[in-house]
């Protein structure tokens, strides 16, 4: 019996022993390792899966054509379901594994790593747009493809106030992300003689009738959205039975292909600003693209607008690894830093603005096209729009 | 052959490790935690890391519901108290970061007191929705004021002029590694704290409150008192898991204190075992691992057959539901039950009856 239980701990013992040597992995000189976090099954998959995809799918394209001066990129990827602390628990895995830079997603994880990925030195892209992002002294590490949020609605403002419109509203995801545009689209309404009203949405909310009787009352021509597209939609839906004559303007996260589709014939004049190319629009950074998913027997449309900016974000990051093994540097998350800062200004063929980093600003894009939906498909209205400040 | 437990003083009935096995578990813990920083990668150490605040978290928790009965849906919103105020004392007024940590399980202490009011008067479910209303109430507080637009920045902590990150002795150092020690510190004090409570006039008011709260009245315990100081001590604890989360991570955004991490957290004590401090951390260790687990076994399972790799996300979430289902079926006590069945099956083997 008590030598039973002297066997028992020697035997636990052991196994612990195990476990830990298992956990150390080497790392190969070869490849050069990207982390990346998706969600595929969380709160956002909907949009998160397409958006993986991108990211994916251009590494497979990237890597068939001979990688990095023949290094193929090894994206080392897994689903976090939107929760922060399997975020965190990924993220910490693919460091020690060796990974140089890193692929986030959203806001949730985009702010919770904001400070390690400083401390660890790597650099980060994701889909999450908030202005502070793109400032290297608040996030050093953190570089943004897409416009800003309070970029997309000054700019949603501006189209207003050219239109001649002076009352607007911003209906906003009561969060950080939702409220990260609220405050500079309004100074800039007021600073141009406009009233902005500010309407939070409440999560899993169906009706608006209460916010809308108000926005009716006060006259608003111009009605912002910053939030994503099944909410956006139910109140797009609501705006069309109230039979209310406002002018919908949808920020980046709901000028999506599912938008126009949720919302069917009450989206129809909505108004979308996207940084983002859509897929169909003749942009010629797209054909790549177009090539590769037809040959994988797909359709470019059908993947949506997320797949483009997935796509289009890991590509600027291999961008920044090929100045790196081109100028002869290690590959290390530093050396990248300092490549994408100095990167020369990237030509994305139309899908964005040309893009280029700065050592003091890391918000590559700073414009965005409107769209309109005109029987059921967003069509473009405007060219690339810079804000006017 | 043993056949049981029996104890001939008051001393050995009374002590806090009752047999030598207990207290060679002990040792062994101890003994393995003060080796694994120096073992572990920066991976195994977050684990780590977050097993530690994740337990200190379900300890606070389970003083109040385990211990005192009084269900609560509030603790994301009680971790976000302390997170928050730790990290606006070091953030905004400069106070080092080891002083904000008692001042913030102070701040939460109080307002945990002041959302227990409410639990004179109301019990079990009633209480879950007036504790889920702190949670609404705290996150909409954080959402609205100053702090909710932008994350809060915590400033690293820094050791003679270097930030920890940079400090390093030998091969060993990161803010993994040294903040090991802090949490594990802080968690082995929760533990003695807890566990000696449980063997006192207060701690034994709670579980009277649990057991039959009219009987516990009858004998003259101050129920509002009791249930008052519950919510606090609970509090208490759970801000020192905010205020710890906010200056490991460096970073505090309301997201991680929704209602998720209420349920998190209830999950945690009910498959750990409602009711114990060891079933705590042992809850704590499981929820922490079992998607870490599940997530490595999906990769290795992707890289060797690629045609599934697409639904092993969906998989994950499948099995991790259906693993916390079948323990609540089997053992509805939880871990805690299931080492002590473990436990008195050798004990009395090969004849338990």
């Amino acid at each position: 019996m008590k030598s039973f239980r002297v066997l028992l701990v020697i035997l636990l013992v052991l196994v612990g022993v195990v476990a830990l040597t298992a956990c150390g992995g080497g790392s190969g000189d070869e490849t050069i390792k990207v982390g990346a976090i998706f969600d595929l099954t969380g709160a956002t998959s909907d949009v998160g899966t397409p958006y993986s995809e991108g990211v994916t799918d251009f590494v497979k394209w990237y890597n068939d054509k001979g990688g990095v001066d023949g290094r193929q990129i090894e994206l080392i990827s897994a689903d976090y379901a939107y929760k922060v602390d399997q975020a965190e628990q990924l993220y910490s895995q693919y460091v020690s594994e060796g990974v140089v830079a890193f692929m986030g997603w959203g806001t949730g994880d985009t702010e919770a790593l904001r400070s390690r990925i400083a401390a660890d030195e790597i650099p980060f892209m994701s889909a999450s747009y908030s202005d502070v992002l793109g400032n290297p002294s608040e996030a050093p590490y953190n570089f943004m493809i897409g416009t800003g949020y309070g970029a997309q609605a000054v700019i949603a403002v501006q189209a207003g106030l050219d239109a001649g419109a002076t009352k607007f509203a911003i209906f906003h995801h009561d969060s950080p992300f939702g409220q990260s545009p609220v405050d500079m689209a309004k100074n800039y309404a007021v600073a141009h003689g406009a009233t902005m009203d500010v309407f939070p949405m409440p999560g899993g909310a169906t009706d608006f009738t209460a916010e809308l009787t108000q926005v009716q009352e006060a006259g608003i021509e111009y009605l912002l959205i910053q939030n994503v597209s099944s909410p956006a939609a139910t109140l797009v839906r609501n705006i069309a039975d109230f039979g209310l004559d406002v002018q919908v303007v949808c920020l980046n996260w709901c000028t999506d292909e599912l938008f126009a589709s949720l919302a069917g014939d009450a989206g129809e004049g909505v108004m979308g600003a996207s940084p983002y190319a859509f897929p169909g629009s003749g942009a010629a950074g797209l054909t790549e693209m177009e090539a590769y998913v037809t040959s994988n027997g797909g359709k470019l449309e059908d993947k949506g607008i997320r797949y483009v900016a997935g796509w289009l974000t890991m590509e600027v990051m291999t961008a920044g690894l090929e100045k790196v093994v081109a100028d002869k540097d290690d590959v290390t998350g530093a050396n990248l830093r300092a490549a994408l800062e100095t990167m020369d200004v990237f030509d994305t063929g139309g899908i964005t603005q040309p893009l280029k980093f700065s050592a003091s600003d890391h918000a590559a894009n700073k414009a965005v096209q409107l769209f309109k939906i005109d029987g059921g498909r967003w069509t473009k209205t405007s060219d690339y729009l810079l804000p006017i400040p | 052959m043993e056949s049981g437990i029996f104890h001939t003083r008051y001393e050995s009935d009374m002590a806090l490790r009752r047999t030598p096995l207990m207290r060679w578990r002990i040792y062994l813990a101890v003994a393995f935690l003060l080796i694994f920083p120096f073992v572990g990668n920066s991976y195994t150490l977050t684990l780590a890391d977050q097993i530690g605040i994740a337990a200190i978290g379900a300890i606070g928790l389970n003083i109040l519901t385990g211990f005192t009965g009084q269900i609560s849906l509030g603790q994301g919103g009680f971790m976000a108290i302390g997170a928050y105020t730790s990290g606006v004392l070091t953030t905004h007024m400069g106070l080092p970061w080891w002083l904000t940590i008692p001042i913030a399980c102070i701040m939460t202490a109080l307002v945990g007191g002041i959302f227990g009011i409410p639990s004179l008067r109301l019990k079990g479910l009633y209480l879950a929705i007036a504790t889920l209303a702190a949670q609404q109430i705290i996150q909409w507080a954080i959402v609205r004021s100053a702090l909710g637009t932008d994350a809060l920045v915590v400033p690293p902590i820094k050791v003679l002029g270097t930030t920890l990150n940079k400090l390093r002795i030998g091969p060993f150092g990161g803010v993994d590694f040294w903040f090991y020690w802090i949490i594990y510190l802080f968690l082995a004090l929760t533990i003695l704290f807890t566990v000696n409570l449980f063997r006192t006039k207060v701690g034994r008011a709670f579980i009277a409150i649990r057991d039959q709260d009219i009987a516990a009245e009858v004998m003259g315990v101050n129920l509002f008192r009791y249930k008052l100081l519950s919510f606090a001590t609970s509090s208490f604890i759970v801000g020192l898991a905010g205020a710890l989360l906010a200056q490991y991570r460096g970073i505090v955004n309301y997201e991680r204190f929704t209602i998720d991490a209420s349920i998190f957290y209830l999950a945690v004590i009910i498959i750990g075992g409602l009711g114990s401090v060891s079933g705590s951390v042992y809850g704590a260790i499981f929820m922490t691992l079992l998607p870490a687990i599940l997530s490595n076994l999906g990769r290795s399972l992707g890289s060797t057959a690629p045609a599934i790799a697409r639904l092993v996300p969906f998989v994950q979430q499948g099995v991790f539901g259906l693993t916390i289902v079948l323990f609540l079926v089997f053992e509805p006590e939880g871990l805690a039950k299931i080492w002590r069945n473990i436990k008195d099956y050798f004990r009395l083997w090969p004849f338990s009856y």
